[in-house]
Formats: structure tokens, C-alpha cells, sequence
């Protein structure tokens, strides 16, 4: 018998069991008002993004003679210095700043999180070239970082999504290393081990699911901080080009109009808050039910939790 | 008690009437207002102290550190200033200068025709001329027959007017201190340099071998520099500093409105669509032709500029000799006109979107008004994308001719016509965006027979036409609108506001009520 066809209902008890405890996770989550309300918003937000085509919201026809309206029954948000809807420039700049924030975690986690498992794993000279690596992205203060590739990619969405990306590295790296190391000499890995499980599969397929959770979280953390340096950015001039929605593009042009039309900047501001504080929010609560799990525990990994 | 007979009254009466207008006309500043250290939020780092270095970022320094040779009455009126006299010869190819008596450099240095030659020197070396030297290519020599006498030859009789923009464009520099002028200056200006904290602020104090009498009124000149316009009215607000300069139209129209004193002088710019007609579409003159009519421009002018300023097709500003208010009717925005003419031009339609629009992205109506634009190209089936770009970076693709189309505005047109060949998209030679040889050889003539109408007011006025004729047809510049430059806002205790004909910041006649 091959060692997969042995560990192979070691890792489908351990899938099922992963699946189970992000529902009860999510239960958990839920039954926190915080958590519950910050988790109703984003999805909210989430959901006219996607379907903000089928919505009769147009951010980009201009009407200058209506420039600068406050808020009212036909523009809820008001409209900006061109006359365009302010409220269907929020929900398409959401569409912006959540593509962004989805592509920078993916670019985070799919670079980081084997650059950890790999230094975490195995502990040796490539730990210390690669967290060396990770070291000099961390010096690099991320708006900086951002901006100088931005210079070298041009102005546009995808520039920014790389850069967030990137800057979002070594977050994922420094987690899912310190937590293989804490991992790779417990009993479940050493079985597989015994099995003759090697490294790639000891890394992706069984120390990779256990460490999950706080992926999961930093996941989250990063989408905050992605939304906020593509806001940033944005408001710098260096981010999505006009005429694309964008948050930050809108605070940067609000910001001039304060004085006569202060919804311009407030109400996009608002929304960029509320979106940010609410994964805030699902983090700090996920960071607590997941420690709390482990003061309950002693001893015990994610993967033997039955 | 002294009695006064009714004759010795009447006379008394009448020498007080008498007097009264030739009060009214000194300066303000003489009659009431009080000296203190003035304190103006400015909104650029100045590049150096070079007064041939005409550009905005400058504008705040030269004419409080320098003098010119003559200056102009905000209507455009010539008067003496370092230059008592001046005698244009009958044939209009000389013009023969009587230097002031009794003024001194900042280094003590007298003031001679030695400076003017200096000057005159640098101004036509292409290396060292900066903005003057453009302006020198009708030069032929000069010379000196005394200290106080300066004659300037001309390689063709040149109108009046252009002479007289000359004289005003040459600011006299120490000879001694020519060589380091952009770090020290040299001037005979009514303040000299204290300080300069690079970023942050400059410092100057009252000359006080000043040659005009009772000025400066001010002692101490405090410029502080602000980022953003924003920061600097908060500021004037908040009673920080007195005075901004340069801000935006839209915090001055707000701040008038809150009942401060806005001044804006006739020195204004024009906002020109610059147009690469090297490259792709736009060598087809009927798809540039196209663009006199997709110009939104009072939308551009309100949107961009609060309002402040004018719509207009050709690149004057209304003081010029050369306005033709006429153009601005004849070509107001119709898209339907720029769509036969798109039609008409031949191009497929993929041939007409293949390119993108230069902006300025840290010039916040440039953004604006290029979104206007794009908007009207949208409706006449031309989507295209903004390629924006920032400080330095726009410069360099703006001055490098590295762009197929972009916004960008226009000094000198108050001026001489010609003098608009001094901006890059409107140069005659040497043209960085269009290159040599010049495509638009119609264009270059017309500028060469403004420069050459040393005739009657007819003959001047036929170039005018002619040239603005040439210009909405060879269509590689299209103006949209004149705007407000170095605007002035003050706090109501300030007084004595002098108008520059080039919008510049003199600062020697104000003072506080």
C-alpha cells in the first residue's frame, strides 16, 4: 500500500473536521452583535458591488449643470463637481476597492503563505534566506513601496493590486511560519511522516489546514489594510485613474469642495470607515474565539480538535 | 485769535480742492497705511532667484527683489521705472534708454549701463536666457555711449508694443553677482534677502536705499509656503498670515464671498488643448479641427476655475491687441459639428481612439477638465483613456513633446501676439512637441508678419486677423478659456494692492490700514 492511499482518511477526517469548525466558527461569530452587524454591512457592500450593473446607477454620465447638488430623493449621496451621481460613484468605487482588496490577499497569501511553510518547515538556511527576504519588504514602509512600483507599472488598477499585494507578504509569511514551527514536530505531522508523507505534502496537505484560522484572520486584517493603502493611494494620485470610482479618489476631489458640498467627501469617507471598521471588527472577534479555543485547549492543535 | 479775511479763505478752499485729487492720486500707501512685517501664504517653493526665470513658482520673488527696466499700468499704459526715458528711433529699429540716477544694487554696487548690458548678455545666450531669450531674437546689438545711456538695434524695425514688452521684460542684475543669481540675488528690488528656509519659508526686509520715496511700506516680507491651498486659507482665516497668493479661484470666490479682498490683475493664462499633430490622427487637420467645436468650454471654465475668467477660442486673453471675441461665438461647443467633421476627416473608427490624453494629475482643474473632455469624446463615439501623471513626470512628457494630446496653459498672452511663441506648443522653431521643421508653416508665417507689421494701426491689425484666422485652422492648440493667475486674497487690514501686468507680487506698496 501506497503512504497516500494509507494517510488518506487521516486528510479527509481532517478536511471534514476543518469544515466543521469554520461553521462553527462562523455560529460563533454570529452570535457576537458586532461581528453579526460588521459581517451584515460587508455583505452588503459586497453584494450591490456585484450586481451594481443591474442597479439604475450610472457613475460616469456627467451633467455639469446639476455639479455639486446636495443630497436628495433623485441623488441620495448628492453629486460631485461634475454633476455625476455620487451614490453610484460609492458603489462602483466598491467594486474597485474590493477587487483590489481580493486580489492584493490572493497575491499575499499565495506568495507568503509557502514562503512561511517553506522557512517554517524547514528551519534551516533557507528559513534564514527567505526571512531575510521578508525582512527587507518589511523595512520598506508599505505606501512608499507601493508608490515606487507604481512608478515603475503605470497608474492603474491592476499596478495597485500588485502593490498592495506585495506589501501584503510578509504578514502571511511571518504567520504561517511561526505557526509550522510550532506544528511540525506534533504527533499528526510525525504520522504522516511515518507514512511516508513528504515534504510538500506534510506542508500543503497537512500543516497548511491547520493553520488556517489564523490565515483566515490575517486574511481579513490585510483586506482591511489593502482598502485603506488603495484609498491612500488613490488619494495621493497615484491610484485608479479617473474617470473609474474609486474611494480614495473621491475623498482627494471631496476634500476641495468641503466648504460647498461637504456630503462629496463625508459620505464616501463614511463608507470607507464603516468598510474598514467592520472587517476590523470580524478580525478582532475571530482573533478572540480562536485564542480563546486555545486557553480552552492546552496542548492541543487545530488538527486534533475532535 | 488769527482771523481769515474771505479772500484769504477762498484761496485757501480753492488750493485744498486743487490738492485734493493730486492726494487721491498718490498712493494709498503714502497717505495711510502703516508698515509691520507682512506675512503671505504661498503655494510653491520658488526654483530660484533668477529674475529671466519667468515661471509662476517665481512670481512671489522678482519684483520685490528686482526692478524692471520700465513697467506697465495694469491697462497696459508704459511707465519709467530703472529706465527714466526711452526713445524709439523713427525707423523702429532702435530704441535709446535714459538710466535712473542715484540707484544701488543689494551689494551696494551703483546701478550703471554696465548692469544692462550684463543683462542684456545673458538674456540672449541660449544657455543663460531662460524666458528673456525668445523674447531677444529680434536683437541685433547694443551699446553704451555714457553710464546712463543704453541703445538697443534691432535686426528689423519692430513694432512699438513689442519693443515696449521687451523693456519690461529686462529686470537690470548686478554684474557682479550675474553668474550666481539663481542662489543669490542681485537686484536693486525694494527687499532684500534675510533667509530661506528651503520648503518652508522666506524672509525679507525692507531695502532701505530703496529709490522710490516712502517705499517699501512693509519692513519685514514673510512668505511661508503651503501645500495645499486648503492649509493656506485655513491660515489667512485663522489670521496666520495677511495675505494668499496664488491660491485657487474656487477659495477665492469662497473667501470673497466670507468678505475678504480678492485682487486678480490682467495678467492672466489661457488654457490651451495641446494637440501632437505629429502623430497618429492628429496629422489629419480635419479630425483637429474637431476639437474647436468638442470643447465644453463653459463648463470647463466653471468646473475648473470657479467661474473666474473667460471662454475663448484663441489663445489671448481679453487685454490682448489681438482678443477677437468673435472666435468664441463662431466656435462654441457643438457636437454635431465635430462629428461631421470627424466623418469627414476619413479616419476608421479605430484610427481616431488610438490614443490618450496627457494630464496633469497634481493639478486638480487640469483632472476636471480633462474628464469634460473625455466626456465629450465619448458622446462623439471617441472613448478614450487618461494617462495621468504626476509633478516632475508631467513636466518632462509636457516640455519633451512625449504626449498626443494635453491641457496646458499659456502665459504672455496680454502681451505682444508673438510673444505667445515663447510657450512650448506655439514655438516657431525649435518646437519640442511639433519639431523642425515646423509642420504648420501657415502658423509661422503669421507670427512673422505680426513681427513684421512695424506699420499703421490697419496693417497691425490685418496680421491680428490673419493670425487668429491660421490658428482655428491649423487647430494643433485649442483655447478654451483665460483664468485668474497669482490671485491675491487679503485680510480686510491690508491695503495698497499693486496690480502687475503680469499678475507678479509687488509688495512694496502695501501696508495695513
Amino acid at each position: 500500500m501506497l503512504w497516500s492511499d494509507a494517510a488518506a482518511p487521516v486528510q479527509r477526517r481532517l478536511m471534514r473536521d476543518g469544515l466543521v469548525s469554520f461553521l462553527h466558527l462562523l455560529r460563533r461569530l454570529l452570535a457576537r452583535r458586532g461581528a453579526a452587524l460588521s459581517l451584515a454591512f460587508l455583505a452588503l457592500v459586497a453584494l450591490v458591488a456585484a450586481i451594481a450593473d443591474f442597479l439604475p446607477l450610472d457613475p460616469l454620465t456627467q451633467s455639469v449643470a446639476d455639479a455639486l447638488m446636495p443630497p436628495s430623493a433623485e441623488s441620495w449621496f448628492g453629486t460631485d463637481e461634475l454633476g455625476r451621481d455620487i451614490l453610484a460613484r460609492v458603489v462602483y468605487g466598491a467594486r474597485t476597492s474590493l477587487v483590489t482588496a481580493l486580489g492584493a490577499v490572493c497575491i499575499a497569501a499565495l506568495v507568503g503563505v509557502p514562503i512561511g511553510l517553506v522557512a517554517g518547515f524547514y528551519g534551516d538556511w533557507r528559513d534564514s534566506l527567505l526571512m531575510r527576504c521578508i525582512d527587507v519588504l518589511l523595512a520598506l514602509p508599505n505606501i512608499l513601496f507601493a508608490m515606487a512600483l507604481i512608478a515603475v507599472l503605470g497608474r492603474s488598477q491592476g499596478a495597485a493590486l500588485i502593490a498592495v499585494g506585495i506589501a501584503g507578504i510578509p504578514g502571511f509569511a511571518r504567520i504561517a511560519r511561526a505557526q509550522v514551527m510550532a506544528r511540525r514536530q506534533l504527533d499528526f505531522v510525525m504520522a504522516v511522516r511515518s507514512f511516508g508523507g513528504g515534504p510538500g505534502y506534510i506542508m500543503f496537505r497537512t500543516l497548511l489546514p491547520n493553520i488556517m484560522s489564523p490565515l483566515v484572520v490575517q486574511a481579513i486584517v490585510l483586506a482591511s489594510i489593502a482598502i485603506l493603502l488603495e484609498a491612500a493611494l488613490a488619494f495621493l494620485g497615484v491610484g485608479v485613474p479617473p474617470p473609474t470610482p474609486s474611494w480614495g479618489e473621491m475623498l482627494r476631489t471631496g476634500k476641495s469642495y468641503l466648504y460647498e458640498a461637504p456630503s462629496y467627501a463625508v459620505l464616501p469617507g463614511l463608507v470607507l470607515t464603516l468598510t474598514i471598521l467592520s472587517l476590523d471588527t470580524i478580525g478582532r472577534a475571530l482573533t478572540a474565539l480562536l485564542d480563546h479555543d486555545e486557553a480552552a485547549t492546552p496542548g492541543e492543535t487545530a488538527g486534533d480538535r475532535r | 485769535m488769527t482771523t481769515l479775511s474771505r479772500r484769504h479763505f477762498c484761496m485757501t478752499g480753492l488750493a485744498l480742492a486743487a490738492a485734493a485729487p493730486l492726494a487721491a492720486a498718490l498712493p494709498a500707501a503714502a497717505q495711510q497705511l502703516k508698515g509691520g512685517t507682512l506675512r503671505v501664504a504661498v503655494l510653491s517653493e520658488l526654483a530660484n532667484y533668477d529674475p529671466q526665470q519667468l515661471s509662476t513658482v517665481n512670481f512671489h520673488v522678482i519684483k520685490n527683489l528686482y526692478d524692471s527696466l520700465i513697467e506697465y499700468t495694469p491697462e497696459g499704459k508704459p511707465e519709467p521705472s530703472l529706465a527714466t526715458e526711452w526713445a524709439i528711433a523713427p525707423d523702429k529699429s532702435s530704441v535709446t534708454l535714459k538710466l535712473r540716477d542715484g540707484v544701488t544694487f543689494h551689494s551696494g554696487t551703483p546701478f550703471k549701463a554696465d548692469s544692462v548690458l550684463a543683462t542684456l548678455q545673458k538674456g540672449a545666450d541660449p544657455k543663460r536666457g531662460k524666458n528673456v531669450f525668445s523674447t531677444m531674437s529680434v536683437v541685433k546689438d547694443w551699446s553704451a555711449p555714457d553710464e546712463r545711456t543704453v541703445t538697443i538695434n534691432f535686426k528689423a524695425p519692430v513694432p512699438d508694443r513689442q519693443i515696449l514688452d521687451l523693456l519690461q521684460f529686462l529686470i537690470p542684475i548686478d554684474p557682479k553677482g550675474i553668474d550666481t543669481v539663481e542662489t543669490v540675488p542681485a537686484g536693486t528690488g525694494p527687499y532684500t534677502l534675510v533667509n530661506r528656509a528651503v520648503g518652508q519659508s522666506l524672509t525679507l526686509k525692507a531695502n532701505p536705499k530703496y529709490w522710490r520715496e516712502k517705499q517699501p511700506i512693509a519692513q519685514d516680507l514673510v512668505f511661508t509656503v503651503f501645500s495645499e491651498d486648503a492649509a493656506a486659507t485655513a491660515a489667512l482665516e485663522s489670521g496666520a498670515v495677511d495675505i494668499v497668493y496664488n491660491g485657487s479661484s474656487r477659495s477665492a470666490v469662497r473667501l470673497k464671498a466670507a468678505g475678504y479682498q480678492v485682487f486678480a490683475g490682467p495678467g492672466q493664462l489661457v488654457q490651451v488643448f495641446r494637440i501632437n499633430s505629429t502623430r497618429g490622427p492628429f496629422r489629419n487637420k480635419s479630425f483637429r479641427q474637431a476639437f474647436n467645436y468638442l470643447m465644453d468650454r463653459a463648463a470647463i471654465l466653471r468646473v475648473g476655475y470657479a467661474g473666474m475668467g473667460q471662454v475663448v477660442a484663441l489663445p489671448w486673453a481679453p487685454a490682448s491687441p489681438a482678443f477677437d471675441a468673435a472666435y468664441t461665438k463662431t466656435y462654441a461647443f457643438d457636437p454635431d459639428k465635430a462629428k461631421k467633421l470627424i466623418a469627414a476627416s476619413g479616419l476608421s473608427a479605430d484610427e481616431v481612439k488610438g490614443w490618450k490624453l496627457l494630464v496633469n494629475g497634481s493639478d486638480e482643474p487640469s483632472v476636471a477638465i480633462s474628464q469634460i473632455l473625455q466626456g465629450s469624446l465619448a458622446k462623439a463615439g471617441i472613448p478614450i483613456e487618461l494617462d495621468m501623471r504626476q509633478g516632475a513626470e508631467y513636466v518632462t512628457a509636457l516640455l519633451g513633446g512625449d504626449f498626443a494630446a494635453t491641457f496646458g496653459a499659456v502665459g504672455n498672452v496680454q502681451k505682444f501676439p508673438s510673444r505667445v511663441a515663447t510657450n512650448s506648443i506655439y514655438r516657431t522653431s525649435q518646437n519640442p512637441v511639433l519639431k523642425d521643421p515646423h509642420p504648420h508653416p501657415d502658423y509661422v508665417a503669421a507670427i512673422a508678419r505680426v513681427d513684421g507689421a512695424a506699420g499703421g494701426e490697419a496693417e497691425v491689425k490685418a496680421t491680428y486677423d490673419n493670425l487668429n484666422r491660421v490658428l482655428v485652422d491649423e487647430a494643433f492648440a485649442i483655447a478654451t478659456n483665460s483664468y485668474d493667475v497669482g490671485l491675491i486674497v487679503a485680510s480686510q487690514k491690508i491695503g495698497g494692492v499693486t496690480l502687475d501686468i503680469d499678475n507678479l507680487f509687488v509688495a512694496r506698496t502695501i501696508g495695513f490700514k
